[in-house]
């Protein structure tokens, strides 16, 4: 079938651009199931990303095990470590949130209403009002 | 339960089928032409699936197709 002379992609690129669109075509079964009103639509795009999903996993393994995909360095100890304490902190000032806002039926919930210990973002900040 | 399609639901529907009409033919393409084994087989797997999402959406389509106004609803 391609027995013509010029230049093919590597079976590699052409593995990895599937699995691009499979990544792709997974978040919109997701944003159509979610947005779906008739119930047997949302079904169908429910199912379909579950089946996808498959397939990208699927396809996922195949490649790192013939050695197209080098996955990303393991996260460091002290990284999870770290991570583990400030959310094991915020764990625990929303637990006493939720106790206090049960025992006062929702007053003064603005007062009380724990901060996240916030993060710097992993990417790059995005205006959130820009679609 | 079925009830008539929005019209986001059909352009949703459309647009899966352009997404999954391109990655069968990126499947048979990749698999007609990659010399590792597990890799061509599991293209030709995923183009089969491919194949079998493509027809649902197209049967999803057609089973609305009878409920559909012919006339814009208030």
């Amino acid at each position: 079938m391609y027995q013509h002379n010029q230049t093919m992609m590597p079976q590699e690129d052409m593995a990895y651009t599937v699995l691009s669109d499979l990544k792709r075509v997974t978040r919109e079964y997701a944003t159509a199931a979610t947005e779906s009103s008739c119930p047997s639509i949302r079904s169908l795009f429910t199912n379909l990303l579950n089946s996808t999903l498959k397939m990208q996993g699927d396809l996922y393994q195949t490649m790192q095990q013939a050695n197209m995909y080098s996955t990303a360095s393991p996260a460091l100890r002290q990284e999870i470590d770290k991570q583990l304490k400030q959310n094991q902190q915020t764990k625990q000032k929303t637990e006493q949130f939720l106790q206090q806002t049960t025992q006062t039926g929702g007053q003064f919930v603005q007062h009380v209403m724990p901060q996240q210990t916030h993060q710097a973002p992993t990417q790059p900040q995005q205006n959130p009002y820009y679609m | 339960m079925m009830q008539p399609i929005t019209a986001k639901e059909l352009e949703y529907l459309v647009d899966s089928m352009s997404n999954e009409d391109l990655l069968m033919k990126q499947c048979a393409v990749t698999a007609a032409t990659a010399s590792n084994e597990a890799l061509r087989q599991q293209c030709l797997q995923l183009q089969h699936m491919h194949q079998q999402h493509y027809d649902a959406l197209l049967h999803a389509l057609q089973q609305h197709q009878q409920m559909a106004p012919t006339q814009p609803q208030q």
